[in-house]
């Protein structure tokens, strides 16, 4: 059980979340959507600490994560993995040895820092890339691989943690419609077969719908929808972007990456407002200014 | 401000239909031109003084003393063109009147009853010996402080101010002064120039390496902390991969600038080639000066050439490589 209590974090004058209290049990897929500056990066980084909470406090299993220093920190940091958008991983070292990185927290530093990892750790690694499908980029060096291959890496260095929580911040914003899907049904399956919680951030409404069991919506640091799958309807969707009264201006199938929502109501949604792409979003700015 | 009137022209001219960007277009680019002129003339009046100056000071007229400039050079003429290479490879001269000048032979190394190497060129190794050892020490202790000293790694302010003047201490004295100051404690050899040239080396890569640090990409690093490594893991495993080629090359570029800084060294009694070069010139010894000229410009080309060819091996296309 994830829980937040009041959680709320200040830039400056700049509140990026506003006390928020919600709890996830453990098990859960949870998607998080909102507009850019929702706050929902920052609300992601705050659980595994690569950004401190201003107020409010985070509870794991009734431990208060937010107050944690030294090697118990990193310890809570090793048990909530994180993915992110754009992978993080060290692209001068080759594959299996950033998937082995997985294992930092799990032994000594200075058998670490001589590049010593055990056969079972190498034997774990592979299994990891194995699951990911991409054993046979195990000897590349990370920089060289795409996209796709370089987020599923990052999540085999994930697996590695054994964690208890993953965090994924956008973890198919960059990448093709097919990576897209081989990713987050990795994240899915890895939810399902070892029953870790997943937390992840999303810009598709369709990838949460269809990946997610619980979704919550989050605008200007609150959270405004917290429900199903089935009860995020484009009403509720609307008043999550604050694009209310706006017709033309909000369009799931614009933003989607899934091939089955995307191709015919792109189209249509383009022959409809007479537009090519590129120049789609100039009417609705348009009456954006108006309103 | 309704959203007609911004493509209108009348909204941006003057009285004088012209474009009131474009005045304020020229207005700025008279001033520019005029500042460049009193900038110029500026440094022109003051190359003018400071060079009548250094003129005025010093001990003859600069144009009084043109006409000697090659008086040095035919103090260097040897007897013959061979005079050189006999000197350099230690041969016996046929103008050997018992005297030092012509005695070639003399400081042979010889490493079997008959195989020798030259003494110039035992003493070149020597040299290189010192830039070597001293560019490891240098290369090492730089690379230990200046993660210390980088912003990006090491969050405490004061440990970074501290490890920062400290690297600024070290590269503070030019080599030949802190040489002058170890000479008087350890006398005189080639221990001496070696922490000289290796003191000022750890400040001067430290400052280079640091700023590598500075530059380099943190998403590695954020994966790393996210996986709960502590701050060694993070540095050697997030940072090192990314900065060593540009580390590498700034060791190498550095042995090139050592090898000089301790030839000079050398000249104030820190054995090696300087030394002998100091010698053989005030003594007037014009073959040998010569040849010692000949073997140090020949010695400072091939480190150069070897340099380069390795920094592009390490650094190669990868450091160019997108996203690496």
């Amino acid at each position: 059980m994830l829980e937040f209590q009041k959680v709320t974090r200040r830039f400056g004058a700049n509140t990026a979340v506003d006390s928020i209290d919600i709890s996830v049990p453990t098990g859960q897929m949870v998607g998080i959507i909102g507009a850019s500056g929702a706050g929902k990066s920052t609300l992601l980084r705050m659980i595994n600490r690569l950004i401190d909470t201003s107020d409010g406090c985070i509870l794991y299993e009734g431990v208060n994560v937010s107050v944690l220093k030294g090697q118990l920190l990193r310890n809570w940091q090793r048990d909530c993995a994180m993915i992110f958008q754009q992978f993080n991983l060290v692209p001068r070292l080759d594959v299996i040895t950033n998937v082995m990185l997985g294992r930092l927290n799990h032994r000594s530093t200075v058998a670490s820092l001589l590049n010593m990892f055990s056969d079972e750790e190498r034997a774990m690694a592979i299994a990891a890339l194995e699951r990911l499908g991409i054993e046979r980029a195990a000897m590349q060096r990370a920089g060289t691989l795409s996209g796709g291959q370089q987020q599923r890496v990052a999540i085999a260095r994930a697996l590695m943690q054994q964690p208890k929580v993953i965090l994924a911040d956008e973890p198919i914003a960059s990448l093709d419609p097919r990576n897209a899907q081989i990713v987050m049904q990795s994240l899915a399956d890895i939810n399902k077969r070892d029953g870790i919680t997943v937390i992840t951030n999303l810009h598709t409404l369709d990838t949460a719908r269809a990946y997610c069991e619980r979704i919550i919506g989050m605008q200007a640091g609150k959270v405004v929808f917290d429900g199903g799958p089935n009860d995020l309807t484009e009403a509720a969707a609307r008043r999550i972007y604050g694009a209310e009264g706006l017709e033309d201006a909000f369009s799931e199938a614009v933003t989607s990456t899934s091939f089955a929502a995307s191709r015919p109501a792109k189209s249509a949604a383009f022959v409809a407002a007479g537009l090519e792409p590129a120049t789609a979003e100039r009417p609705a700015m348009k009456k954006a200014a108006k309103a | 401000m309704t959203s007609t009137d911004i493509h209108s022209p009348l909204a941006y001219t003057g009285g004088d239909g012209r474009y009131d960007i474009d005045r304020h277009y020229c207005d700025l680019r008279r001033q520019r031109r005029l500042y460049t002129f009193i900038g110029v003339g500026a440094i022109l009046v003051a190359l003018f003084f400071s060079l009548w100056f250094a003129n005025e000071t010093n001990a003859g007229k600069f144009f009084d003393r043109l006409p000697h400039f090659f008086d040095f050079v035919g103090d260097l003429m040897p007897r013959d063109g061979w005079e050189v290479w006999r000197a350099l490879f230690d041969l016996s001269s046929p103008y050997y009147d018992g005297s030092f000048k012509y005695d070639y032979p003399d400081g042979r190394v010889y490493i079997t009853v008959s195989l020798f190497v030259p003494e110039y060129f035992y003493k070149m190794i020597e040299t290189l010996n010192i830039a070597l050892l001293s560019t490891a020490i240098g290369f090492t202790f730089g690379f230990l402080l200046c993660f210390l000293a980088a912003t990006n790694i090491t969050t405490s302010r004061w440990l970074r101010f501290f490890v920062r003047r400290f690297m600024e201490f070290l590269r503070a004295f030019p080599e030949i002064v802190i040489a002058g100051f170890f000479l008087a404690i350890f006398s005189l050899g080639p221990v001496p120039a070696i922490i000289a040239v290796a003191i000022h080396t750890i400040g001067a890569l430290g400052k280079m390496f640091f700023e590598v640090v500075e530059n380099a990409d943190m998403r590695p690093d954020e994966g790393l902390r996210a996986v709960g490594a502590n701050w060694f893991e993070r540095v050697w495993f997030g940072i090192v991969p990314q900065v060593m080629p540009n580390f590498l090359s700034y060791g190498l570029l550095r042995l090139e600038i050592n090898v000089r800084a301790s030839t000079i060294i050398g000249a104030v009694g820190a054995g090696g080639i300087g030394e002998v070069l100091r010698l053989s010139i005030s003594r007037g010894h014009e073959a040998k000066t010569l040849a010692i000229i000949v073997l140090l410009f020949s010695t400072i080309v091939c480190v150069d050439q070897l340099s380069a060819w390795l920094r592009k091996k390490i650094v190669g296309n990868q450091a160019f490589e997108f996203g690496a």
